[in-house]
């Protein structure tokens, strides 16, 4: 069969940066082509080429019969290639109808003058549209009002109201649940029957076997390989063609000693129920030395917990004590001044300071907590922050040009290294990362893990809030299950296994 | 635009742009305009003008720092300069104890303004363009509407005369405030933390940064800075005016943008808004010079702040959010 897309000898030059260097993809009608590399391998560049984003230094992209030497977002329109990027460009403020055919509304002529919307028109095909992807919502109901997979659903409809025969899909389950996934599979599998080729870039693994038919992968602007999925033998193949050598997926939990001392208690919280109640009545001890998981579906009450004890909102009954001494914490910059540290969740919502460069993100924390009244006295010494950021960057090894680069020039692990490395430098005792690994690549995913275990082997106490279970079987000591706000279920590292935590968290 | 020349023009700008200007629009005046905007004495006079312009755009700086705006501005001036010289003309303290009493109720507005924000969690620019009209209602029942002089000598010198006959006292306020501050905002934790805050808020909260503690203290500073540049211009002008600084707020805020601070927070530096404030000067008494009417000076100045955020943009290659 013919096929829709081929892209021959693509190469892009940044200045200084050979972004992708000789590729040859191409894509044939009703496949599901899967690509996958660590972040910065060129992914999104290459189909920023084929959406007329970027124009190509050298190469070729045939469109069935027709040949470019680039493409520009209007001709690759008009050759129905279409784009859903990983964050949605839904129209929050307009109806699902609107968003689908905005830009080409169907008119009719009002008093035989005026060119109106004819919206029955357009409600009747947006129906029609709708329930090619199977979703049954009002089409004049407001986007605003849809979950983040709705508007995904919504997006692809918009992509077939456009006729698309291509269609790139960025990370389209990044967000969204289990269920909601399955859901997405289900109308990929629909589009593929109607002959439609999708570039599927995605960092889940578990994904590929059960959507992909062909992958290619891509390390460094370099196309390592492309394969027929059937000549896959497992996951670990691809891993190591990614990041170029084998990952170990061995255990990082330390074993028990028999008849050695229980470690310290670093941390104990008793009956905490926040005044909101969405966390009720919970009760548990962190030793020093331990990484502690918390495992639950989103929104059972983890990040909850943390925002509470680390005195970002308020509790309405709970005691905590910290190394055996109670303490009242009412405010982050408390509980800085403890030796609490806490990566949230999102990097760059709550994470790292986008005006700063490494060093001062890195500095940031340890200037609050070395002065008193509330970080309003004390002036900065220039020297000094330079030589703890310095160290950070060593220990942590996050790469980047020097500690003078601004944090949102670096990749997703690096920034998240930064922000690790500027609690660090307060010399925090008590660490809870939250999602410390969302979004970011294998390579960088397996760094972090080794360095929250060196952290834990120097005597810190370590929570680490995941949704993903694999990374809290292999990295944690114990793993607190969450459920609808209480503690479900306390499993020991060794005992736990997916199937028996999802047991407990979804009941 | 190529991506290296682009960032490398970016990197410079960020630097000397500002200074760039000034020195163009100098040169344009020295060569377009009448041979006596060159003299010195002309200079002097230039820098006299925008010592006020400095002194609030200096405020101002913290409250755009922040990702906010203080509009109160005239209203404060106005306010304060009326306070201090009723405090004067009551000739029961020294005029210098009159000049801290009327810098404590600038800060005393300021410190309402920065509650208000904190308490009703409402952008600062309807807080205080709320506040810029109940400031100018105390003024107006203070004063009854009407003028205050009939000052020390002495005070009309020190604040906003020469010093010695020789040095004007107002560029000596100007840069001596521009100093401690720039010194403040570079240099002690606290000046860092409010470049934190207005680069990230949450994550500045989650640093251990007292948010709204910090919001309370920018708006203090904005008073105080706002008093400051009334008791100057009504030691100038020798006379309290109830509606004086009215439109003020237009060169604060003109200032501070043209002198390179980010409208969206974290970004920006004291030496710049001080050349920001010699620009609003200089095209000031440059149009003057030249004969346009003030009335077109006031488009001049709204074209200019629009050009300056647009070469700004033009330059970092920052698309709007």
């Amino acid at each position: 069969m013919e096929n829709l897309v081929e892209m021959k000898g693509i190469t892009k030059l940044f200045p200084g940066v050979k972004a992708l260097s000789n590729i040859n993809l191409d894509l044939r009608p009703g496949e599901v082509h899967l690509l996958l590399g660590e972040n910065g391998a060129g992914k999104s560049t290459l189909m920023k080429i084929l959406s007329g984003v970027y124009t190509p230094t050298e190469g070729i992209i045939k469109v069935g019969e027709k040949e470019y030497t680039s493409l520009t977002p209007h001709l690759s329109q008009e050759n129905k290639i279409a784009i859903i990027y990983q964050e949605l460009s839904v129209i929050n403020e307009l109806t699902i109808a609107e968003n689908l055919f905005i830009g080409k509304l169907p008119v009719k002529k009002a008093a035989g003058i005026f060119r109106v919307v004819d919206r029955k028109e357009m409600a009747a095909r947006a129906k029609e549209l709708l329930a090619m992807v199977g979703f049954h919502r009002d089409p004049l109901t407001s986007v605003s009002e849809l979950s983040i997979s709705e508007k995904q659903q919504v997006e692809i409809a918009k992509a077939l109201a456009s006729d698309a025969r291509v269609l790139v899909m960025d990370e389209p389950t990044s967000s969204l649940s289990g269920e909601e996934t399955e859901q997405l599979f289900t109308i990929i599998r629909k589009l593929k029957a109607k002959g439609v080729g999708i570039f599927y870039i995605s960092h889940k693994m578990s994904e590929m076997k059960e959507i992909g038919d062909r992958v290619t992968v891509l390390k460094d602007g370099m196309q390592v390989a492309t394969l027929d999925m059937k000549d896959v033998k497992d996951e670990k193949q691809i891993i190591s063609l990614m990041v170029g050598r084998e990952l170990s997926q061995q255990s990082l939990r330390r074993p028990k000693e028999e008849g050695a001392a229980p470690k310290k208690v670093a941390l104990k919280v008793e009956n905490v129920t926040r005044v909101d109640e969405k966390v009720k009545n919970v009760s548990f001890e962190l030793h020093h030395g331990e990484i502690l998981g918390f495992a639950g579906l989103v929104g059972s009450g983890r990040t909850e917990l943390m925002n509470t004890i680390f005195g970002a909102e308020r509790m309405k009954t709970g005691k905590v004590w910290l190394d055996g001494k109670e303490i009242h914490v009412h405010s982050p910059y408390e509980a800085v001044k403890k030796g609490m540290a806490f990566i949230t969740e999102s990097r760059r919502e709550t994470g790292f300071f986008d005006n700063f460069n490494i060093c001062k993100n890195i500095a940031a924390v340890y200037n609050i907590k070395r002065t008193s009244c509330k970080g309003l006295s004390g002036l900065i010494h220039p020297k000094k922050e330079r030589e703890i950021a310095a160290k950070q960057k060593e220990d942590l090894s996050i790469r980047c040009t020097g500690i003078d680069q601004m944090v949102a020039s670096l990749s997703g692990g690096n920034q998240q290294k930064v922000i690790v490395g500027k609690w660090l430098a307060s010399k925090a005792n008590l660490m809870i990362f939250d999602e410390p690994t969302r979004g970011i690549d294998i390579g960088a995913k397996s760094e972090i893990y080794h360095i929250m275990r060196g952290l834990a082997d120097e005597g810190k106490g370590i929570i680490m809030v995941s949704s993903e279970l694999p990374e809290l079987i292999t990295l944690c000591d114990r793993i607190v299950v969450f459920n609808k706000g209480e503690i479900a279920a306390i499993f020991d590292g060794e005992e736990a296994t997916e199937e028996a935590i999802m047991a407990v968290a979804a009941s | 635009m190529n991506h290296n020349l682009q960032k490398r023009l970016s990197l410079y700008w960020d630097k000397f742009g500002t200074l760039v200007i000034l020195i163009l629009l100098v040169c344009f005046m020295a060569i377009f305009g009448p041979p006596q905007f060159i003299a010195p004495g002309n200079l002097l006079q230039i820098a006299i003008q925008s010592s006020i312009t400095i002194i609030i755009a200096c405020g101002e700086f913290f409250a755009i720092l922040i990702a906010g705006i203080d509009l109160s501005v005239g209203s404060v001036m106005g306010l304060v300069g009326m306070v201090t010289a009723k405090l004067i003309v009551l000739d029961i303290m020294p005029w210098y104890v009159a000049v801290l009493l009327g810098i404590l109720s600038g800060a005393l507005c300021g410190l309402f303004n920065g509650l208000l924000i904190n308490v009703t969690g409402l952008h600062p620019f309807v807080i205080t363009l709320g506040t810029q009209s109940i400031f100018r209602g105390v003024t107006l029942i203070i004063s009854d509407a009407t003028s205050v002089y009939g000052f020390p000598q002495t005070f009309k010198d020190a604040m906003g005369g020469w010093l010695g006959g020789v040095i004007p006292s107002a560029v000596v306020i100007a840069l001596l405030l521009a100093a401690i501050l720039w010194f403040f905002s570079s240099k002690t934790v606290m000046g860092r933390n409010i470049f934190a805050l207005g680069g990230n808020k949450e994550a500045a909260w989650f640093s251990g940064i007292h948010t709204k503690l910090y919001t309370l203290l920018v708006h203090t500073l904005c008073g105080v800075c706002f008093g400051l540049a009334g008791i100057v211009y009504t030691a100038r002008i020798g006379s309290a005016e109830p509606l004086a600084g009215q439109g003020y707020e237009t060169f604060a805020i003109a200032s501070a943008i043209i002198g390179g601070t980010s409208f969206f927070g974290g970004r920006g530096k004291i030496p710049t808004v001080v050349v920001g404030g010699l620009i609003i000067g200089t095209i000031s008494n440059g149009l003057n010079m030249l004969g346009v009417s003030s009335y077109y000076q006031q488009i001049v100045t709204g074209a200019l702040i629009i050009v300056a955020v647009t070469v700004d943009r033009l330059f970092k290659g920052k698309s709007a959010k």
